[in-house]
């Protein structure tokens, strides 16, 4: 319930077009637009009676609703959780402000990667505290499977008709890109790109629903509708497992997307106070802790991390190998050739 | 005494006026001048081209989804009247005590005051894989195994949508038919045409200006929605206003987005335009 909640909130919010939920921000309340499970009550509850910040939290369903809702203008957001892929754009835009690391102590005990991206940095100014990431895996209902797919073929398997889902976003291409053999899914050419589309439109009938919600992705599973789908690693999964549904994340052989979120600071917020109690909190022990039991993403600050992961489970998330994250193909920023992928991703749809 | 009168006017009129100029006509200038800037990373800037409506008709995908959304509104408007006509008509000549018929005409309107979305996700839970159909096809015997056809494709957003927008079409068809003289009816009787045949040269096209109201004001909200396709549509659903999201929000082109509503609100305008012809013209032959 919780989920369809969510997933209800979220629809209504786009059918507002950006109503604020709280605007005129009074001193000590925070807006955050983030991800679900990013502003959990766990986490919220306490850095709210710690800090006397209130919070409320607005939920995207994908890295491209960001920047439309700060272009949007009216100073309704303080802090943005957006993904490496998007941070560069609303750095170049102006919708977010340089991050006075001082006040942030932490932020040196960050993996080096993660800190010094440069989808967080310009002109030698810090403009995101990393907080969380993983991959873009695969998932399939243990049941439903004798033999465990391992590659993205599966998902343009007939047998499998009206039983495959695939988030409803431009990464949809690049996974139909890695089964065409591109694996500069970053910068596909036109004619790669097309190729994507064309993939992707032959995958259309065999196509249940496209998911544009965790919430969504997790309904679709949960009512028997879905198998086989891509996901956000470790989350829905987690959320599926709760239910008593059994599914098996995977890399496949044609390897799989790593993300990474940061938190950033709205340009000219009038709390930033709070934004950088916020920014501390996120990937102190208490954030990071939050992060990794709702979501079940990995931590991007290893000091934290092993107050409160044991031994085992800070090797199954990767925490002692970030060079793993060099196997995954990190989002980047697509800069002008955004509108060209998502251009390409409507006209599948279109079909 | 003229002049008193004429500020006495423009008081009453001038709220309204100015509530028009300020949320109809200020941001439809504002939409229009968008449309002809230009999309450049990371956002867009002012320009004066015709790019955008280039894009649209050389792009066969805009052309695609603008007809599908089309043949969509069609079906819903169809659909609808189908299901309103015999209802209202059932409605005005069968039930004879007032306040029952009020009771079943509420029954159809209510429905308006409980949020869409509450609506439209209710269909879900009722024509999914483990939905209530299914559940009730398979405890019949009707069928075997869940079928997965009521649910994530057009039908399933037509259905949801003739029973979203039902209300405004019988509304119209239940006012006209309600203003109709049971004495033209008697007339008929009396010169010997039976039901059947009064109805059809009587009834129904002294009705034609209900339905035509109903059909257009269904048809334009369909043709403007795009919450069914993202909670009952399939991977085909994708409407016009859709595009138009994901134009303001995903690619943040918001010059193309404005075209594009621009384009819409165009289709929109000569829907309205045909109707009122269509209308007048019922009136004006029985007029």
């Amino acid at each position: 319930m919780k989920k369809r909640l969510t997933l209800l909130a979220q629809t209504s919010f786009s059918a507002l077009c950006a109503v604020s939920i709280a605007s005129g921000a009074m001193a000590g309340e925070l807006n955050i637009l983030t991800w679900e499970g990013y502003a959990d009550p766990s986490v919220i509850e306490p850095f709210t009676a710690a800090t006397g910040c209130e919070v409320s939290a607005t939920y995207v369903g994908s890295n491209d609703d960001f920047a439309p809702k700060l272009a949007a203008g009216g100073g309704v957001f303080d802090i943005v959780t957006p993904s490496i892929d998007s941070t560069y754009a609303l750095i170049e835009a102006g919708f977010v402000q340089p991050i006075d690391v001082s006040r942030v102590p932490a932020f040196k005990d960050i993996y080096e990667q993660f800190r010094t991206a440069d989808g967080i940095l310009k002109d030698g100014k810090v403009y995101g505290v990393p907080y969380a990431w993983g991959a873009i895996p695969f998932m399939y209902r243990k049941d439903k499977f004798d033999t465990p797919p391992t590659s993205i073929k599966a998902l343009w398997d007939p047998a499998l008709e009206g039983r495959i889902s695939l988030w409803d976003d431009k990464s949809a291409l690049y996974v139909a890109a890695r089964l065409n053999g591109n694996m500069n899914i970053y910068e596909l050419s036109d004619a790669e790109l097309a190729a994507a589309v064309d993939k992707l439109v032959e995958q259309r009938p065999l196509v249940r629903k496209y998911w544009a919600t965790a919430g969504e992705l997790v309904d679709l599973y949960k009512s028997d509708e879905v198998w086989i789908s891509n996901t956000w690693g470790g989350y829905q999964s987690g959320l599926l497992a709760a239910e008593n549904i059994e599914v098996v994340e995977f890399i496949p052989e044609e390897g799989a997307e790593g993300w990474m979120d940061s938190n950033m600071i709205v340009a000219d917020t009038p709390n930033e106070e709070c934004a950088y109690q916020f920014l501390n909190m996120a990937i102190s022990a208490q954030g990071q802790e939050g992060v990794f039991k709702v979501n079940g993403y990995s931590s991007t600050n290893p000091v934290a991390a092993k107050e409160f992961m044991s031994d085992s489970e800070f090797s199954a998330l990767h925490q002692d190998d970030p060079a793993y994250l060099d196997s995954l193909l990190l989002w980047e920023n697509l800069g002008d050739r955004l509108p060209v992928y998502t251009n390409a991703w409507n006209s599948v749809k279109s079909q | 005494m003229n002049g008193a009168l004429r500020l006495k006017r423009a008081l009453v009129l001038s709220p309204p006026l100015l509530w028009t100029f300020l949320f109809m006509f200020v941001p439809y200038a504002i939409l229009l001048v968008y449309s002809f800037w230009q999309q450049k990373y990371p956002t867009f800037v002012p320009a004066f081209q015709f790019g955008n409506y280039v894009q649209i008709f050389t792009d066969p995908q805009y052309f695609r989804v603008i007809l599908r959304t089309l043949k969509i509104a069609f079906f819903v408007s169809l659909g609808a009247a189908l299901v309103a006509y015999p209802y209202a008509y059932f409605l005005v000549f069968r039930v004879r005590k007032p306040g029952l018929r009020l009771m079943l005409y509420m029954a159809v309107v209510a429905p308006l005051w409980v949020s869409y979305l509450l609506r439209a996700y209710t269909w879900k839970t009722i024509l999914g894989t483990t939905g209530i159909l299914n559940s009730f096809l398979m405890s019949t015997g009707i069928l075997s195994e869940p079928s997965s056809v009521f649910l994530y494709n057009q039908t399933a957003m037509i259905v949801t949508l003739i029973y979203v927008f039902i209300p405004f079409m019988v509304m119209p068809i239940y006012a006209v038919l309600e203003k109709i003289p049971h004495s033209l009816k008697e007339a008929s009787a009396d010169l010997g045409v039976g039901r059947v045949r009064t109805f059809l040269s009587v009834t129904l096209p002294l009705s034609i200006p209900g339905i035509v109201a109903g059909f257009t004001m269904t048809f334009c909200l369909t043709f403007g929605d795009f919450i069914a396709p993202f909670l009952v549509g399939g991977p085909d659903g994708q409407m016009i206003a859709n595009v138009i999201a994901s134009q303001f929000g995903a690619s943040l082109n918001w010059p193309l987005g404005a075209a594009l509503a621009l384009v819409m609100l165009m289709i929109v305008l000569s829907i309205i335009t045909v109707s009122d012809k269509f209308e007048r013209l019922g009136q004006g032959r029985f007029a």
